[in-house]
């Protein structure tokens, strides 16, 4: 990720901390809101983000149905171990909090703490991925695949998104880790670790989502069933058209 | 504390004078707003002639009944790539170019929040043009063989000679023909309805179509964030949000519905390439499995809702700029405030949020229904309303004012005209048993040129005029620029206007020939003719560049006595803009220093006074950036952010990464695993890069 630029001069820092009584905001030049900018940038990426895993969950449920109406196996809920995924998704959950507690210990200049909770929170995202490793390569021999049917295709796109996201958070999370081997992060430069946090709180809440839209919301069984739950004959026409209208986040 | 009320006015010598360096090194590496403007002005200038050149062979094509100047796949590679080049490649990138030139300097800043952020942006967007451009490039010896050869055949009555013929429509240098990496130029149309996109229907270039967008997303979407945080940041003290001039406001507003809108159809697209190299089917409603089709449960109705989704917005991303630069530019000459300012800004917002719930408006014909269709049809009017409101303003800020006719005010005075012609047409599409009779017409395209040529281009050519003393010091020569507005002017409607009856009278857009008894061909040689005065225009312009060029004036810091910052400092600016940061009391600065002091100062024996009053009534913060600005001219040296050369490898590995995927696919059925060399090498460069970036020291 993009580092902030100071555009101010050294003596710039000297005025704008003198400014602040010495509160140890000398990390940023003031700016004309208050709020540091790289903190700004990555709320604003994460709305975009919010944006492509909207798309991408609209996507899945508009055809989530689909290949089970169409008869074509394998369905979800010959797929899906709700249990162990649900393991899973606590120890993502509970990587939230090691990060919150890493991000205390750099604010208060705890370098041993915020080294533990940093490779604490890496751990639970890494065991979190390889899970989802395990789960892609069972769901695989079980005949689930990328192009086996819709189902496959709008399931792993998804969840490989979100994998993909979680990957590169225990990426940045380790090179914090580094950094903060090498020398320490000290407590003016938190902000480090909290843009970081806001990343991997974002990617943790998504899953909450995903987890409950594409899991433990209940499937048909087979196609009769689907087509007997399946709304009136004219909506199901416009199936997709409708259900994006409902689906997506606006 | 005088100094600092003041911009450019009592401003102290600075000791050490930073010079800008100079050379090609300097060009690759630079993070400076102002050459990162010029570069995307060029880069897209470069592509507003491709555009055009592609534009000026669909009309000769459609010259005359029954023409084959070029055939049907050609013309649908023509028309295609010419929608893909000018939205993409042209409009999106000069504005973006009038962004990185206009909004650091109009709220008083050095530089943009994340100077190299923006040079990536930059990079990125060159790297994704490339790409969308790369099956161009193959094409071209077999294009202009076409084109000759046909071209002969009806001058001299013979066939090309042999010397011509021999080459087969191939570059004369055997190694670079040896990379046939697509037979043909992406055909789709610019916005690649599936299914004709999907790997059964289409050949590779649809691969480097898709990929292109993809990148050039990642392009848009890395310089929106850096402008909406420069805008809310980076602003000069005392500019509060509704101080801000309204061309930053247009600024910061398009560059929210890029946020929002990029992302949908950048994974659209990545469906799409799933579809095409991973063997899903999220767009198509069969798949073939084991040489039989299968039904596969995908769509393409997803694909149209997600293109619009973002396709809606993506015109107002397009529109909003020039929106802004004509309320710049119409003050100005009109020697008035913009008239109702508060409600201009709140007309652009209220655009931009109606902009994202109308997308089925393009998709009326698809059969989605009764409650949708009118829906969105109330939708679509509502959007005329703050539109509207524009217009009025517009001409309430020319009522009564002295107007002067410069070329910018031309261009800026025929775009209010022209986007009227455009928005009725757009209003009428809102009913929708006319858009079902219009759609797909010559209707569709006469409405859409005029709100994006009439609208965009001419906002985007007067600004051209209004700042180019700005970037380089001289003013174009007024003389010619007349020329060029009323050539451009008639051209464009001459080209364009005709367009109404042919699609009232049913003609299909799209369709590269038609036939004599179809009664079309008078307003197609208008059209036609029209397009070649449009193109000499063009030339007028380049005529105009290259003779102000060889000019020696210098205009000074403000030549058109204009309101805002950006006008306050020198022709071409210093590299660090500002000698001081200014501080900022009223909404049209420049002229309430150079006005309003002189009327309310009398008798007073220094006007500076109420500004020093006015510092202490400020919030904390911005107390904290006078104290910044003062501690600067005292220390007499501005620092400036340091160049690098990590944003172009990042491009470069961007580049190379999506180079790689189309490269090694000799067959479109190849999948993800077969992951190429070329592709791992732009991978690790892009990680390399990141990282060291992430360690170089800013500046």
């Amino acid at each position: 990720m993009a580092t902030a630029i100071e555009l101010q001069p050294e003596t710039a820092h000297g005025a704008g901390h003198d400014a602040h009584g010495g509160q140890g905001h000398a990390d940023h030049p003031p700016t004309s809101t208050g709020l540091n900018s790289r903190k700004m940038l990555m709320w604003l990426f994460l709305t975009s983000d919010t944006m492509f895993f909207g798309t991408l969950i609209a996507t899945y449920m508009s055809y989530r149905n689909r290949s089970i109406e169409l008869g074509m196996p394998p369905y979800p809920n010959e797929i899906f171990d709700i249990p162990y995924t649900s393991v899973s998704a606590f120890v993502l959950l509970m990587s939230s909090l090691t990060m919150v507690l890493a991000l205390s210990a750099v604010q208060r200049g705890d370098n041993r703490g915020l080294r533990i909770w940093i490779a604490a929170t890496a751990l639970l995202g890494a065991i979190f991925v390889g899970g989802q490793f395990f789960e892609f390569t069972t769901f695989a021999k079980e005949g689930l695949t990328l192009d086996s049917n819709i189902f496959g295709s709008s399931f792993y796109v998804l969840t490989g998104f979100h994998g993909a996201h979680v990957t590169i958070g225990i990426v940045w999370l380790l090179s914090l880790l580094v950094v903060s081997l090498r020398g320490g992060i000290p407590a003016e430069k938190a902000a480090d670790v909290e843009i970081a946090g806001l990343y991997w709180h974002f990617v943790d809440i998504v899953w909450i989502v995903i987890f409950t839209l594409v899991y433990l919301i209940p499937y048909a069984d087979g196609p009769e069933e689907a087509v007997e739950a399946a709304p009136e004959a004219f909506l199901r026409v416009l199936t997709l058209g409708d259900r994006l209208l409902t689906a997506l986040p606006f | 504390m005088a100094s600092i009320a003041h911009p450019g006015i009592h401003a102290p010598a600075i000791p050490r004078e930073q010079a800008a360096p100079s050379g090609l090194w300097s060009w690759l590496t630079t993070v400076d707003h102002k050459r990162i403007a010029v570069l995307y002005g060029v880069t897209a200038f470069i592509f507003f002639l491709v555009g055009g050149l592609e534009a000026l062979l669909i009309r000769v094509q459609l010259m005359r009944p029954e023409n084959n100047v070029v055939d049907a796949q050609r013309y649908n590679e023509l028309f295609t790539m010419h929608g893909t080049t000018m939205i993409f490649l042209v409009v999106m990138p000069l504005s973006v170019a009038l962004f990185n030139l206009v909004v650091p300097l109009q709220i008083g800043a050095r530089d943009v929040a994340f100077p190299r952020l923006n040079a990536f942006s930059y990079w990125t967007f060159l790297a994704g043009a490339a790409i969308l451009n790369i099956p161009v490039l193959f094409a071209l010896p077999e294009i202009f063989l076409s084109i000759a050869g046909t071209a002969w055949t009806n001058l001299f009555g013979a066939g090309l000679p042999d010397a011509l013929q021999a080459l087969g429509g191939r570059w004369p240098f055997p190694w670079f023909n040896g990379w046939p990496f697509a037979r043909y130029v992406p055909d789709q149309g610019w916005y690649g309805y599936a299914p004709l996109t999907e790997r059964f229907f289409s050949g590779r270039e649809i691969d480097f179509w898709a990929l292109g967008l993809q990148i050039l997303g990642v392009a848009s979407m890395a310089g929106a964030f850096n402008f909406i945080v420069t805008i809310l940041n980076l602003r000069a003290p005392g500019m509060t949000m509704m101080r801000l001039p309204i061309f930053s406001w247009s600024t910061l507003i398009t560059s929210i519905l890029i946020i929002m809108a990029f992302p949908v159809i950048t994974i659209a697209l990545v469906f799409l390439s799933f579809d095409r190299l991973g063997g899903t089917m999220f767009y198509g409603a069969f798949n073939l499995v084991e040489g039989t089709l299968v039904t596969s449960g995908g769509d393409p109705r997803l694909w149209q809702h997600l293109f619009w989704i973002f396709g809606h917005p993506e015109v107002y991303i397009l529109i909003l700029p020039a929106f802004g630069l004509v309320s710049e530019i119409i003050p100005v000459f009109s020697r008035k405030p913009l008239f109702g300012y508060a409600v201009m800004v709140y007309a652009i917002a209220a655009i931009a949020f109606l902009g994202f719930g109308v997308w089925v408006h393009h998709m009326f014909t698809t059969g989605l229904g009764a409650t949708p269709t009118a829906a969105f049809a109330a939708a679509t009017m509502l959007i005329a309303i703050p539109t509207g409101v524009k217009i009025l303003n517009w001409t309430a800020t020319m009522w009564g004012g002295a107007l002067t006719f410069t070329t910018p005010m031309l261009f800026a005075v025929g775009l209010v005209s022209q986007f009227v012609i455009g928005g009725l047409s757009g209003v009428m599409h809102a009913v929708v048993p006319v858009d079902t009779q219009q759609n797909d017409t010559y209707f569709v395209v006469a409405h859409f040129h005029y709100v994006l040529f009439g609208g965009s281009i001419f906002a985007l050519l007067g600004a051209l005029y209004f700042y180019w003393p700005k970037v380089f010091g001289k003013l174009l020569d007024e003389r010619i620029g007349k020329i060029h507005f009323w050539l451009t002017f008639i051209g464009f409607n001459m080209t364009f206007f005709p367009m109404h009856f042919l699609g009232l009278a049913g003609m299909p857009r799209r369709y590269s020939t038609y036939g004599w008894e179809s009664g079309w061909w008078f307003w197609n040689v208008i059209s036609t003719l029209g397009a070649l005065l449009i193109a000499a225009s063009v030339l007028v312009f380049l005529l105009n560049v290259l003779r102000t060029a060889q000019s020696k004036q210098n205009v000074g810091a403000n030549p058109w006595d204009a309101p805002t910052l950006e006008w306050a400092i020198p022709s071409p600016p210093p590299v660090y803009n500002f000698r001081i940061v200014p501080l900022v009391t009223h909404r049209d600065q420049l002229w309430h220093d150079k006005y309003d002091r002189i009327a309310e100062s009398h008798g007073r024996p220094d006007d500076v006074a109420d500004a020093i009053v006015e510092v202490d009534q400020l919030p904390e913060r911005s107390r904290l950036g006078v104290a910044v600005a003062e501690a600067q001219a005292e220390e007499g040296n501005i620092h400036l952010p340091n160049p690098s050369f990590y944003p172009l490898l990042c491009g470069l590995g961007l580049f190379l990464l999506a180079f790689g995927i189309l490269i090694n696919n000799p067959h479109i059925q190849l999948g993800f695993l077969g992951i190429p060399i070329v592709s791992a090498l732009g991978f690790l460069l892009l990680v390399i890069s990141i990282y060291g970036w992430s360690f170089e020291p800013a500046g």
